[in-house]
């Protein structure tokens, strides 16, 4: 009773920030209120639920997102997973490099967006400097839609991929030495010692990383909204940018809160098939 | 791997993590005509007259700077006072309600909060919480303290249970247990889950957009995001790129000093998770 | 061997004529779900006496140390220290000091603040902090450790240590679980006399769990057996050795194992290896040698017989392959039941 009792400060409060607003939507995505309304809630039924199967640009934003969280997702896995097995080999200088290699993490999101906007810009950025020293044209890297979403993926794996080699890098650790010497004395080389052994082990690890990077990636919303503002011709906006679009700049309350419930519905499939394929995975091995 | 290749990889991963930054601190110094010459204009023009204009700037820069770390010790402190007690009683709990509070808390730790922001932007409305900015903190520790509990839970379930049995028998009530047994020795864990809180705080961006509109209370993510969209900062970027350095100067500071508390906290999470 | 033996009836006398300071367990049970760990335990404990729960790995000895601290929930019976109930009291009110096998020291404090720090927060005087802690570390020689760190001391030290802070709890009981199960053989062997002085120089009864037989005699007046969470026997060391009063018990104690005889009536006769002796006349059960380990002051056969294989350790120059007569007298030889283990 009294554990209960500790909890329960927390627990309040933690029902109040996650599930209190996911009930508020519920409710509101029933409602009108925007303009239109006055901003006083009507009540309109499914209106608004119609509304977001019928429109372009939620399934347009849903696909991107998807695309920049798995293009991005799957750099940082690939990359992390390098920077890890370079920083578990012993050499001098490894924690220095560690340290400096981590700290576009930990950046504010909106600071270095606003670096990368400088660093993409045409034609006065480094890179486009770089190309017309070279004798080239430069590049509209954030005004082409083919392009733009491209920057914003360059820009998340900068920031994010620290992060996941750090975690990788925790489960290389993990990993007894014990097991690579008996490996190399059966006559294994080092690449297929990293495919039967440091791979396999690493998969509770991968699958950390993966959970918490796709979550996070899928809500890509700062990022956006600083580096490219959603444009241009909104190649690149997000879902959680067009949710929070709705709300402050269409002030369509009800609607956004439609969109958000909606996205966070696709969240949920999307996670309840990673838990079926994990399970999956699982019985096979 | 042979060496010249593995210093090499080096190179290119230092270059790769640290050159971005580096381009902004060049581009803080030059002068527009400069930075306007491209890269042929290379030498020459170089100016702090960037740094002045976003110091003096109204309100100056440093003011964002000082919401920030205000916000972001209150949030670490009110976190770690809710976190602490709670991850207590987790880890002396087992069965169901432990399987359902542990789970609560790792989908609340992964779930893209920026769902919330509406809900908590109508709620902070009507209670009167706008442009507050100490009451960022509410949110702030809400959506922290479900990694905040995770990690403290393993640190405490880390800890020998005999070390709080014997402190049980001598006659120690849990408050002493905790403030001379047990947080003494969780330390680490405490730092270092502190300060993956601060810099959540100290990041975060669109509750504080949505909350805070007075311009003297931004605190530094959304100030960067409206100097982003403002016409005072014009092309080129040297007024942007001194903010963008007076703006992650403190962190990168924070980060080298604790460095090693922070990989600890992350990794830790990642382990018990 | 035990100095002082006193007989359990004698004990139980003097636990009753001193029922003040005496523990006292009625029944006790404690079982967690469907898996009962212990069953209906009757014990004693007279002030100042050391009882020895004896009782091989998860026999439940040590969860009878932690429902009488508290530290475990009780599930039936009651406890009663020094005349009160304290069944359901919380742990810290009842006044129990406990060792606990691995020490459990404050590891980021000294030694001399793991001693003090109780006392100061259960608001002990400083003045009588000082003399008692003055006292504690002279008794138990702990006075030039004072400002290490529990990392910093050898495992005699901490076990002094642990010992140094319960002792400073002034408890009303004493319980050790193990203590001294994380040193080597040759120091706690030294120890023992020791710990002996100082848990008889108390008033409060203290009760020792261990599976080490050795300890359990050199450091009890009494000794309680426990199999599967039940009571087997509570006696004197001697007791339990002349007699075992089941199977279990006499199989448990002694050392070598003693040796059992099964016979046709259902009932096995039970011989101790030292108690067997050559017969040179006709008589006797027939034996040959398997094997022989050299002790130095005694050696120990190993032997066949149509019985089974036996134990004998003897003096003399048997040799592996030799054909014996063995015997013994018959106030040695013990009778139990096949089916109910008991004596007959």
């Amino acid at each position: 009773m009294s554990h209960l009792l500790l909890m329960a400060p927390a627990l309040l409060l933690l029902l109040a920030v996650f599930v209190w607003p996911l009930l508020d939507y519920a409710w509101l995505s029933l409602q009108a209120q925007s303009v239109f309304t006055g901003l006083e809630t009507v009540p309109v039924g499914p209106l608004n639920w119609e509304r977001l199967l019928a429109d372009g640009r939620f399934w347009q934003d849903a696909w991107q997102t998807l695309r920049f969280a798995a293009a991005s997702v799957a750099l940082e896995l690939v990359a992390g997973l390098a920077i890890a097995l370079l920083l578990h080999q012993r050499w001098r200088g490894r924690g220095v490099v560690r340290s400096l290699a981590l700290l576009p993490w930990a950046l504010p999101t909106t600071v270095m967006a606003l670096g990368w906007r400088w660093i993409f810009n045409d034609p006065y950025g480094p890179i486009n400097g770089l190309l017309q020293g070279l004798g080239l044209a430069s590049v509209p890297f954030l005004a082409s839609p083919q392009l733009a979403w491209m920057a914003t993926v360059m820009a998340d794996v900068w920031k994010t991929t620290p992060f996941v080699a750090l975690l990788l890098l925790a489960g290389l650790q993990m990993i007894p030495n014990d097991l690579y010497e008996a490996f190399a004395l059966e006559g294994g080389t080092p690449w297929q010692g990293l495919r039967r052994i440091t791979l396999p082990l690493l998969r509770p690890y991968v699958f950390i990383v993966l959970l918490f990077r796709l979550a996070q990636a899928l809500g890509v919303f700062d990022l956006i909204a600083v580096l490219t503002g959603g444009g241009p011709a909104s190649s690149t906006e997000s879902l959680a940018l067009y949710a929070y679009l709705n709300a402050m700049r269409f002030l369509d309350f009800g609607y956004s809160a439609t969109v958000m419930l909606g996205m966070f519905l696709l969240l949920l499939a999307g996670a309840a098939a990673l838990l079926v394929w994990r399970r999956q995975a699982e019985v096979r091995a | 791997m042979r060496a010249g290749t593995r210093t090499g990889l080096v190179a290119l991963l230092l270059l790769w993590s640290l050159g971005p930054m580096l381009w902004q601190l060049y581009t803080s110094l030059r002068t527009p005509e400069a930075l306007l010459a491209g890269a042929a204009g290379l030498g020459g023009g170089w100016t702090l007259a960037n740094y002045g204009a976003v110091l003096g700037g109204d309100p100056p820069f440093w003011r964002y700077l000082l919401n920030s770390s205000v916000v972001g010790a209150l949030s670490t402190l009110l976190t770690l006072a809710l976190a602490i007690p709670c991850a207590y009683a987790l880890s002396h709990r087992g069965g169901l309600l432990r399987w359902l509070v542990g789970g609560g808390l790792l989908a609340a730790a992964v779930f893209p909060y920026v769902l919330l922001f509406l809900a908590l932007l109508q709620a902070a409305r009507q209670l009167g919480l706008a442009n507050n900015l100490l009451a960022l903190c509410l949110p702030y520790a809400g959506l922290q303290l479900p990694l905040a509990v995770l990690l403290l839970q393993a640190a405490f379930a880390e800890l020998p249970g005999e070390l709080e049995e014997s402190a049980v028998l001598e006659g120690f009530s849990l408050w002493q247990r905790l403030r001379w047994i047990l947080l003494p020795l969780m330390g680490p864990a405490v730092v270092s889950t502190g300060l993956l809180v601060f810099l959540f705080s100290w990041n975060e961006f669109p509750i504080a957009l949505t909350w805070i509109s007075r311009s003297e209370l931004l605190t530094l993510a959304p100030a960067m995001a409206r100097i982003a969209g403002s016409s005072v900062y014009t092309v080129p970027y040297g007024a942007f790129a001194a903010a963008t350095v007076l703006g992650s100067v403190p962190l990168l500071a924070l980060l080298l000093l604790f460095q090693r508390q922070i990989v600890a906290g992350l990794t830790q999470g990642a382990i018990k998770g | 061997m035990t100095a002082l033996p006193a007989p359990s009836a004698a004990a139980t006398d003097a636990a009753s004529a001193d029922a003040a300071s005496c523990l006292r367990l009625e029944g006790l049970g404690r079982r967690i779900g469907e898996r009962v760990i212990l069953t209906d335990i009757d014990l004693e404990v007279a002030a100042g006496e050391c009882l020895a729960l004896l009782g091989p790995s998860g026999c439940g000895k040590s969860t009878v140390l932690r429902v009488i601290a508290g530290l475990d929930p009780c599930d039936g019976g009651r406890i009663l220290l020094a005349g009160r109930d304290i069944t359901r009291q919380a742990p810290a009110r009842r006044r129990v000091a406990m060792v606990f096998q691995s020490y459990a020291l404050y590891p980021h404090l000294d030694v001399e603040r793991n001693l003090t720090l109780g006392m100061e927060l259960r608001g002990v005087a400083p003045e009588q902090r000082q003399r008692d802690l003055a006292a504690v570390l002279e008794l138990l020689q702990l006075g030039d450790l004072r400002r290490r760190r529990p990392a910093q001391l050898s495992g005699g030290q901490r076990q002094r240590v642990a010992l140094a802070r319960a002792l400073l709890r002034k408890p009303e009981l004493m319980l050790l679980d193990e203590p001294m199960s994380n040193l080597d053989a040759q120091l706690r062997e030294e120890l023992r006399p020791q710990l002996r002085a100082i848990l008889s120089g108390g008033r409060a009864p203290a009760m020792y769990v261990t599976h080490d037989q050795q300890e359990a005699m050199g450091i009890a007046d009494r000794i309680a057996v426990l199999r599967q969470g039940r009571l087997q026997q509570c006696g004197s060391p001697r007791d339990l050795y002349h007699h075992p009063a089941n199977l279990f018990v006499a199989g448990f104690i002694g050392r070598p194992q003693i040796n059992l005889l099964p016979q046709a009536d259902g009932t096995v006769v039970a011989v101790r290896p030292e108690h067997l002796q050559a017969m040179s006349g006709g008589g006797g059960l027939p034996v040959r040698v398997l094997s022989r380990e050299w002790h130095g002051a005694s050696q120990q056969l190993l032997l066949e017989s149509a019985q089974g294989q036996l134990r004998w350790t003897c003096d003399g120059n048997q040799a592996i392959g030799d054909d014996l007569r063995l015997g013994w007298e018959p106030h040695h030889e013990h009778r139990f039941q096949q089916s109910s283990g008991r004596r007959c």
